[in-house]
């Protein structure tokens, strides 16, 4: 019998080699078939109708659906400078760019809270309200769920509690945050931008 | 597992047995044509049929056949301690293999134009139809509900699960739906067409021999989807204008004193909530048109056929017939039962 | 708790043999260790146990089905019952038998396969059995307490929407579909992750067998499919509840746009229910006859085309809707398509079956009844492909027939096939062949006796889902004819049962390989160690156990004293670096419960879903919060 000796080989890897990563990438799978969906049945409930946005939905505001984007954007560099610092065991790289990252998640989150208030639908008004409601709600969850694992994440490195099992973490969160914030960018073109461009206005 | 040439001529028999069992002209079969249009698509069938019987019965030989094959000497050795056979074995296999899948693809590509080609001669039949009729089906729990379109406003029909159509004329139907979707579908003249709400679909009919064709909805709507039956009457052109014409008259006056009492007794109950006889101040929009009640063939959508007996079991307890159906029970005194029967059966 | 610590000072060393592998993967004692089980072997086998008990009832169902269908006019269940009862059959033996029951099998064989220890993520595992189990319970709870869904398997709006069914009965088929997508999503994706990164070092693509290959195209289409599905019943379970508007007509929502969500992933269901089955008859061919794969480059580009396709199709369920002509040739022409790689893969076989030394083994029995039956169901699926044919038999027994033999023979008899070939693997004694035979013509006469009569009563109008039909109609004969079928169909399960049953305790002894197979999960013992293999072998062919012995290589350097294995790269599969894998955990159990409180409650009070994430939430953390010492090591 012959042998292949693995006994060098690292007990762990920080990287797209890992098999969480490509957990993940299921997961985005998931998640973006979802919105793709969504967004095709809501483009097939726009040609079914004349008037769109029907008729006593308000026409969606741009401003602060933008600046919600626009911090949203701004956070996903710091996950990125998140991941490179676990990859090199950087704690206070980590700390600090984890709480950048959900400083400017928490401030696309208020801002999309205030947009919600100004909304003069709810989920129930008609087919657009259903959707649109849809849409912010299921994406909303998504964000607010990955925002709980990435501050569990900061606390355990702050805590000292951590070791490359929760260092891989931040990486695949990492990947998680891209995921989010791609998927929202068509999404807010959508229904945000929609009316302006296929409205019966 | 011995597979004598006895067994398998055994098997095609007692298959081919079962199929005679089903064929022979029937009503509601596919396979029994009573129109261009079906004609065709029958037509079609036997075609795909026996192309694919023959490839069935090709590829179930071939695989039967594989338990017959014995290896000798030499390739026998090596697949023992291979576990492959020789090269030359198998590229033969592959040229093989790759012939059959060449003859796949051709032999599908040639179902698909004769499909896509028949498909098409169907659909156009309404671009090529001039002397068509349109007639609007909307589907209801579980009753048809049936309108003669007209340009004159006079001439415009109303009836319940039943149609008559000229023979030889095609027929559009425009199909709506009261409340979920149905299907219509009349086998023997064509193939179904859902009848979906908020949406209107169109299909096309047309006999070209006389006969009471039957037709019942295909999509499941809930409790009594199984009794959801429409005749269709294919008869001569003169024949059908003259059941138009009396289709337009108002309902038949009573023309004695019980069927009198009987028409009191219907407008004097619920009835008229649901139903309507023209020519009454019945005009309820719900439930199926009575005008002309008693020369329909059936009762609830065909559930019973339309006798004196049916109709009296049907008033008196509609739930025990068809449960879950929306009539309502309403009360009938045992005296006032048989004017109404008399009165109903009354109007042809 | 964990006393592993103390071995875990030593320095990365091959430590204790075989004694050190099998403390540490050992199942954990007591009821709360019994919840904790996250090997594969455990998490697959409950799975299969789960889903056969789910295809009884089903069949159940359906023979009470074929009871009312005996005679015209027959009292013996009232339309209501009659439409709860064949929902209930449609969707149990979709969404509680066919996926689970595949899942199960690609749970327990492919780590064995690829020769690794388990699963890449053993906890999720766990947690997708416990989803799974609580959409079993949930929509049986419903059912007996007079909420079975009664709108068919797939609850077509609006009769499935709020004005047209009442009380919680779509409710419970809807939540339902949640708890076992959710499911199904988390087999999809740790296969996916275990199939491309744990594999024997040398077991590169082209080397892997075709069951993985199998259930790896399944597992991409799990989970692009099914959130399609989660979609449609969220919009039917949300305008129920919740006053929204997704599919009400009224306020712009379609009848129309359900389906086309609902289809797009019921077709590519059919499908993920079939390839499984293909895996397995491939692997029963090869042990079988002895010789390897005719053709596995283009077995395997017609799974994975199978699997593209099978997204692409999904119209020709709605050809009566009327939809635009050039759309109709568009679906014709790739429903004819799909034929072609099915086509590839029946020619392959039998050029194996051709050229090969055949065992006339039960399990060969089946994959001979598995080609005669799907291949009549497939030729009539090129029939329905055709809109003028579809038109006529669309929503008639014929429909009925042609699905029943597809998946029948398509997907069961090579299940019961793959039961008889697996058997001795994971029991460690073999079934009674001779009872085995009589088994499959039980179940192949009285399947063709059921169905094949079915073709008829659809082409002489016997519409699908009535609960009873007149005398006049000429149905009688062919449907008690079928009756009696299903009646020997319940005979064959029994007898399978016998089998299984007789077996377990006085089967002949198996040892690890009976078949001679060629595949690594018979390097294994019978039944496996819970860490599978003592050393992790090293693949250096396509048929690791048909290499001659002098070749034979094993993985040293992993450490024994926790669950560690390796991780390879995805091509070529070569070492990349180690790999240490949790052990048992309570937390999925809690973590399921707390998605379950959340699921089911929010078909009564949408504040569920609040209270659901919360608790979620709460396990999560549990689940993921570092303990042992060594995940702390910087």
């Amino acid at each position: 019998m012959n042998t292949l000796d693995v006994g060098d080989l690292p007990p762990y890897d920080i990287s797209s080699q890992s098999p969480l990563w490509w957990g993940q990438l299921c997961t985005a799978i998931i998640e973006g078939m979802m919105f793709a969906i969504l967004i095709a049945a809501y483009l097939y409930v726009r040609l079914r109708m004349d008037v769109w946005p029907p008729p006593g939905d308000q026409y969606p505001h741009l401003l602060l659906p933008t600046l919600s984007l626009i911090a949203l954007l701004i956070s996903a560099p710091f996950s990125y400078l998140a991941s490179e610092a676990a990859k090199r065991n950087d704690r206070a790289g980590m700390i600090r760019n984890l709480v950048l990252n959900l400083v400017f998640a928490a401030i696309c989150f208020t801002l999309r809270i205030l947009e919600w208030r100004s909304l003069n639908f709810n989920w129930q008004a008609d087919a657009q309200g259903s959707y649109v409601w849809a849409f912010l709600g299921l994406h909303s969850f998504d964000f607010i769920a990955d925002a709980i694992f990435t501050l569990v994440l900061l606390i355990l490195i702050l805590i000292g509690r951590y070791g490359e099992k929760q260092r891989l973490g931040v990486h695949v969160d990492s990947v998680i945050w891209y995921f989010l914030v791609a998927v929202w960018i068509p999404i807010y073109i959508v229904i945000y931008w929609g009316p302006h461009i296929f409205g019966s206005q | 597992m011995n597979w004598s040439g006895k067994r398998i001529i055994t098997c095609i028999a007692a298959l081919g047995i079962l199929l005679l069992a089903g064929c022979g002209g029937h009503q509601q079969s596919v396979i029994d044509p009573g129109g261009p249009l079906a004609g065709r698509t029958a037509g079609l069938w036997w075609f795909f049929f026996w192309l694919l019987t023959a490839i069935f019965i090709a590829v179930l030989a071939l695989t039967l056949w594989t338990l017959t094959r014995r290896h000798r000497g030499i390739e026998q050795e090596s697949l023992e301690v291979t576990h492959l056979p020789s090269e030359q074995t198998e590229s033969k296999l592959t040229r093989v293999v790759a012939v059959a899948t060449i003859a796949t693809v051709v032999i599908l590509f040639i179902l698909l134009i004769g499909s896509v080609v028949a498909g098409k001669a169907n659909a156009d039949l309404g671009s090529r139809a001039k002397n068509a009729m349109v007639i609007d089906l909307t589907g209801n729990q579980w009753w048809w509900q049936v309108r003669y379109d007209n340009p004159d406003p006079r001439r415009i029909v109303t009836t319940a699960n039943e149609i008559h159509i000229p023979i030889g004329r095609p027929v559009e139907i425009m199909g709506r739906s009261n409340d979920v979707i149905h299907s219509f579908w009349v086998p023997n003249l064509q193939g179904k067409r859902d009848l979906i709400p908020s949406r209107v679909t169109t299909n096309w009919i047309e006999a070209d021999r006389p006969g009471t064709f039957r037709g019942q909805c295909a999509e499941f709507c809930g409790l009594q989807h199984a009794h959801m039956v429409l005749w269709v009457i294919a008869e001569p052109e003169d024949k059908f204008e003259a059941w138009l014409n009396a289709q337009l008259r108002p309902s038949v006056s009573p023309t004695d004193s019980v069927k009198q009492r009987g028409q009191q007794v219907f407008l004097n109950h619920e009835c008229i909530f649901c139903h309507s006889i023209r020519g009454t101040t019945a005009a309820g929009q719900v439930a199926p048109d009575l005008t002309h009640f008693g020369s329909r063939r059936g009762i609830g959508a065909n559930t019973l056929p339309n006798t004196f007996g049916n109709l009296g079991g049907w008033i008196v307890d509609p739930q025990r017939v068809k449960p879950g159906n929306h009539m309502a029970t309403v009360p009938i005194n045992a005296a006032d039962l048989q004017p109404l029967l008399e009165y109903l059966e009354s109007l042809k | 708790m964990n006393r592993m610590d103390k071995a875990l000072t030593q320095p990365d060393v091959e430590t204790g043999g075989v004694a050190a592998l099998r403390h540490s993967w050992r199942h954990p004692g007591g009821i709360i260790g019994w919840f904790s089980y996250d090997t594969h072997q455990a998490i697959g086998m409950r799975y299969i146990v789960t889903a056969f008990i789910f295809l009884l009832v089903g069949g159940i169902e359906a023979l009470l089905m074929r009871f009312q269908l005996a005679h015209p006019n027959s009292g013996f269940l009232s339309p209501d019952r009659y439409n709860e009862i064949f929902s209930t059959h449609g969707t149990t033996m979709m969404f509680l038998f066919a996926v689970p029951m595949m899942e199960g099998m690609g749970i327990y064989l492919v780590p064995l396969m690829l020769g690794t220890r388990n699963v890449a993520f053993p906890r999720l595992n766990a947690f997708g059995y416990w989803m799974y189990l609580g959409g079993c319970i949930f929509l049986y709870w419903g059912v007996f307490s007079n909420s079975a869904p009664d709108a068919g398997w797939f609850s077509y709006v609006p009769l499935a929407g709020p004005q047209f069914d009442f009380g919680k009965r779509v409710d419970s088929w809807c939540q339902m579909i949640t708890f076992t997508e959710v499911s199904a999503m988390c087999v999809g994706a740790e296969l996916i992750a275990t199939i491309f990164k744990m594999r024997a070092p040398g077991m590169s693509l082209n080397r892997i067998p075709l069951f993985c290959w199998s259930m790896l195209v399944q597992s991409f289409m799990v989970i692009s499919a099914m959130p399609a599905v989660m979609i449609a019943s969220s919009y039917i379970l949300v305008d129920r509840t919740s006053g929204t508007n997704f599919v009400n007509p009224a306020e712009g929502g379609d009848p129309l746009l359900y389906q086309h969500v609902f289809w797009f992933f019921g077709h590519p269901e059919v499908y993920i229910m079939f390839i499984p089955a293909l895996g397995f008859v491939s692997a029963i061919v090869v042990a079988h006859s002895r010789r390897q794969i005719f053709g596995y480059p283009a077995m395997v580009l017609s799974m994975v085309a199978t699997g593209f396709i099978a997204f692409g199709l999904w119209v020709h369920h709605m050809f009566a809707t009327g939809l635009p002509q050039i759309a109709q040739a568009y679906f014709t022409a790739a429903s004819l398509m799909i034929a072609i790689t099915s086509g590839v893969q029946i020619f392959c076989w039998i050029a194996t079956l051709w050229t090969g030394r055949i065992r006339m083994s039960t399990a060969m029995h089946f994959v001979f009844g598995f080609i005669a039956i799907f291949v009549l169901g497939g030729l009539t699926g090129v029939m329905l492909a055709s809109v003028p044919l579809d038109l006529q038999v669309h929503d008639t027994f014929f429909v009925v027939a042609h699905f029943h033999y597809v998946i029948i023979g398509g997907s069961v008899f090579p299940l019961f096939g793959a039961f008889y070939h697996w058997f001795p693997k994971m029991t460690g004694r073999m079934m009674n062949e001779p009872l085995g035979k009589i088994n499959f013509w039980v179940l192949f006469i009285g399947f063709n006796l059921t169905f094949f009569p079915m073709h008829i009563l659809g082409l002489k109008g016997m519409t699908r889902r009535i609960y009873t039909y007149s005398p006049e109609m000429g149905w009688g004969t062919l449907n008690l004819l079928a009756t009696w079928g299903a009646c020997v169909i319940a005979l064959g399960g029994v007898l399978f049962l016998v089998n299984f049953f007789w077996s377990r305790k006085a089967g002949k002894v198996a040892g690890n390989n009976p078949w001679d197979a060629d595949s690594l999960e018979w390097a294994a013992s019978s039944p496996p160690e819970n860490y599978n293999f003592e050393h992790l072998p090293v693949a250096t062919s396509r048929y690791p156990l048909w290499t001659p012995q002098e070749d034979f290589t094993v993985v040293t350097g992993l450490r024994n004293d926790r669950r560690e294995v390796l991780v390879t790269t995805l091509m070529d599969a070569k070492p990349h670096h180690r790999y240490v894998l949790p052990g048992p955990s309570i937390w999925p159990l809690l973590a399921a419960i707390g998605v379950s409180v959340g699921f089911a409650g929010s078909v009564f009070n949408n504040w569920y879903i609040v209270w659901g994430s919360i608790l979620t939430g709460l396990a999560l953390i549990g689940w993921f919060w570092p303990r042992r010492p060594v995940e702390m090591l910087p």
